[in-house]
């Protein structure tokens, strides 16, 4: 998979903490099984004998075929969290993601408005961050989630002061 | 440029610092909007009252009812006390609005206090604005007033406003503005807006605003560069996508209604077609009568047939532009044209956000040629003509494009051969789309980030999307299905173009980047812009014109 990903050749691309796998799952159990919970409701009743209108056929289908797509999400997300990756070149900070949608962006320093830190309860309970930058252009969704505190911190200090360095107008 | 050059500009900074620092005490005089403004701002307001009051006596009327209930009499006075207590209060709060307006230039900051109970003082730098807006409403422009609204791209939220001003007032604050926003008024060396210097600008002038600013900043001359003909307008209003829609729409529900012999069909088509020429209506009203003009401060726009508009933009600050032709124009050779400048994207509701990013409604090629040679002073190419105009309506290789390869046409099987990139030294072009043709400009200094992307079934072509990140706006400029490598080399390429055009923008006023670029600098400059364009575009000589009045400014004052 990786020998035909769309990034530029030869960078050494800086991973994210394996933890961060941990905040994915929580994110993907509330996520997923609310869903999968409330859409075998139906199934429960219909079994119950107290609704008569799904079908058993359809009442079974929804939940399990929900399910099977949650599951195969289940099973990717340690790859997904591995194809996350990040890379201060000299002039601009590359962010990749995604294993079937791949996305490689470039963020000059001397673009970024702001740069933020957002904690998340999970995050925070296992000591990660995710650093947000932010352009003048809202299409710029560049976010690195799951670096330990410390590499978020210093990631910060070292966009700022290079943005500061290389700042430009609009 | 880079800090090194010879620049007259730079050599005139004391002279404009020394100006700056009489001008700029933080005293500086604080004006008050016109007195009328609260007035002409509050007739929405009894156009309300009004209007709902008519409706109840219509329906009333219409049911048959007694216009006035039994026993109105009883209460009337108390509802003509109620009334006029509310509109006392109404107009008390317009009227201590408009006092507690107040506004200032100074320092190369604008600042604009406002509110009552919650005061809001808000400043801006000069240099920092992006455009800048006098609107008149039809009520304002009976009264000769004028709302000057600027767009700020370090406040957090976009426009500030100022109504009303009187016409005149509006008119030399907008230039007063441009020349700090251009850096006009900061070097009067380059300054292509004439007659800025720095006497006129040590005393503050008397206390009316167009004393104070009067002796200043004369408006900067302005060459006309092109107009809409009405005619025009209304063919491209008949033959919009929208209009397709709504034929095809028509015949449909006609056909059902014949079919399903059911008559209420027709009674649904009523509301329909007046909700549409409403619609009509208000583009023709917004789009009729657009001029467009070349100024030393700025690209004018003018519009509006009972609101004007007046639409000031810096070409420095057009982040990129959209050049689109639908199927039903091609016939005519009408494009269109549309910018991101930052600001407008998110400034107030759509309709509006939507009118003021057009750059001209619709236009033949030699327009869309003149507007370019304002939007892009130097096309970067040798034959700038020939590139815009392959990106326009050639394919395939023409004009220096690079496609999408031949191994995805399955992907786009009508498009393939019209996806296609092409870069100058000052900008990217992107074109897209078989039957709706579009071409995107971005300029490299503008880019904000870029970034590349691509799914399963594109992994499976061997080929990705390149997409680039401007300021919010109608234009999302997307490279479609490039070959991988392409893609991949353009992402390098592009970043490190970017990053170069960055460099070399080393200021915020732009003026002083676009001069160095028209006049034949000392610098080894570019082919002096407009003038390739020339040969292949009869009507763009206007531009051409405006251009070298542009220069000779730019040389008396320099």
């Amino acid at each position: 998979m990786h020998t035909e990903a769309i990034d530029p050749p030869g960078i050494a691309w800086q991973r994210v903490s394996s933890k961060y796998v941990t905040v994915r799952l929580v994110e993907w159990a509330l996520a997923n099984l609310v869903t999968v919970l409330v859409l075998s409701a139906p199934l429960v009743f219909v079994l119950l004998g107290w609704w008569r209108w799904p079908p058993l056929w359809v009442a079974v289908t929804v939940p399990a075929a929900t399910l099977l797509v949650a599951l195969w999400r289940l099973v990717l997300i340690p790859r997904q969290v591995r194809a996350i990756g990040y890379a201060e070149r000299d002039d601009d900070l590359l962010v990749r993601s995604g294993i079937f949608f791949q996305r490689t962006m470039a963020v000059p320093y001397g673009r970024m408005q702001y740069v933020d830190i957002a904690v998340g309860p999970v995050e925070r309970g296992l000591g990660l961050c995710t650093v947000k930058l932010h352009t003048a252009s809202p299409g710029t969704h560049a976010r690195i989630p799951g670096l330990p505190a410390a590499e978020g911190a210093r990631l910060r200090e070292q966009l700022a002061a290079r943005g500061e360095a290389r700042l430009a107008g609009l | 440029m880079t800090t090194g050059d010879p620049l007259p500009g730079t050599q005139a900074l004391p002279p404009a610092a020394a100006s700056q620092e009489t001008e700029g005490a933080p005293d500086g005089e604080w004006l008050r909007v016109h007195p009328a403004s609260p007035f002409v701002r509050g007739w929405v307001a009894l156009a309300a009252i009004l209007f709902f009051f008519g409706r109840d006596l219509f329906e009333r009327t219409l049911q048959g009812q007694p216009v006035f209930e039994d026993g109105f009499a009883r209460r009337a006075p108390w509802l003509l006390g109620g009334g006029a207590l509310v509109l006392a209060v109404a107009v008390l709060g317009f009227v201590l609005t408009w006092y507690f307006t107040k506004y200032q230039v100074s320092g190369g900051y604008v600042r604009v206090n406002t509110g009552l109970l919650f005061r809001q003082h808000r400043q801006a730098r000069l240099d920092r604005v992006q455009a800048i807006d006098i609107v008149q409403p039809l009520l304002a422009r009976i009264f000769g007033l004028a709302e000057l609204k600027f767009e700020v791209a370090d406040a957090g939220e976009s426009a500030m406003r100022l109504a009303y001003l009187r016409i005149g007032d509006a008119r030399q604050l907008r230039a007063t503005i441009l020349a700090g926003a251009s850096g006009a008024a900061a070097s009067p060396g380059t300054a292509p807006a004439a007659g800025v210097d720095a006497e006129a600008f040590a005393g503050p002038g008397g206390t009316s605003a167009a004393a104070y600013f009067g002796p200043r900043v004369p408006e900067a001359p302005e060459f006309p560069v092109l107009s809409v003909p009405p005619s025009r307008l209304i063919g491209s209003l008949l033959l919009s996508e929208q209009s397709f829609f709504i034929v095809v729409g028509g015949f449909a529900s006609v056909l059902l209604s014949a079919l399903t012999d059911n008559r209420a069909f027709y009674f649904y088509l009523v509301p329909a077609a007046l909700g549409l020429a409403a619609g009509y209506w208000n583009f023709f009203n917004k789009g009729y009568n657009f001029t467009a003009a070349v100024s030393p401060d700025g690209i004018r726009l003018r519009y509006g047939l009972l609101d004007t508009q007046a639409q000031t933009l810096p070409p420095g600050r057009i982040q990129a532009v959209k050049i689109a032709q639908p199927p039903l124009w091609r016939p005519f050779g009408w494009y269109r044209m549309q910018v991101n400048a930052a600001g407008y994207g998110t400034s107030g509701n759509a309709v509006e956000g939507n009118t003021r990013t057009i750059l001209l409604p619709v236009g033949k090629l030699g327009d869309v040629m003149a507007m370019l040679s304002l939007v892009l002073p130097d096309p970067g190419t040798e034959k700038p003509a020939a590139v815009f105009a392959a990106g326009l309506s050639g394919r395939d290789s023409d004009g220096g494009f690079v496609t999408t390869p031949r191994r995805a046409r399955l992907l786009a099987p009508l498009a393939w051969r019209r996806n296609g990139f092409a870069a100058t030294d000052t900008a990217l072009l992107i074109r897209s789309g078989r039957w709706w043709r579009e071409l995107v400009l971005v300029p490299h200094q503008r880019t904000q980030s870029l970034a590349l992307h691509q799914g399963p079934l594109a992994r499976r072509f061997r080929v990705a999307d390149l997409v680039l990140h401007t300021t919010a706006g109608p234009v999302a400029p997307r490279l479609t299905q490039a070959g991988l490598d392409e893609a991949r080399q353009l992402f390098d390429e592009q970043s490190a173009r970017a990053r170069l055009a960055r460099k070399r923008q080393t200021t915020e006023q732009w003026l002083l980047q676009v001069v160095p670029a028209v006049e034949p600098a000392p610098v080894p400059a570019p082919p002096a812009p407009g003038a390739p364009l020339a040969g292949a575009q009869p009507s763009g000589t206007p531009a051409i014109e405006a251009r070298t009045h542009y220069q000779q400014e730019g040389q008396q004052h320099g």
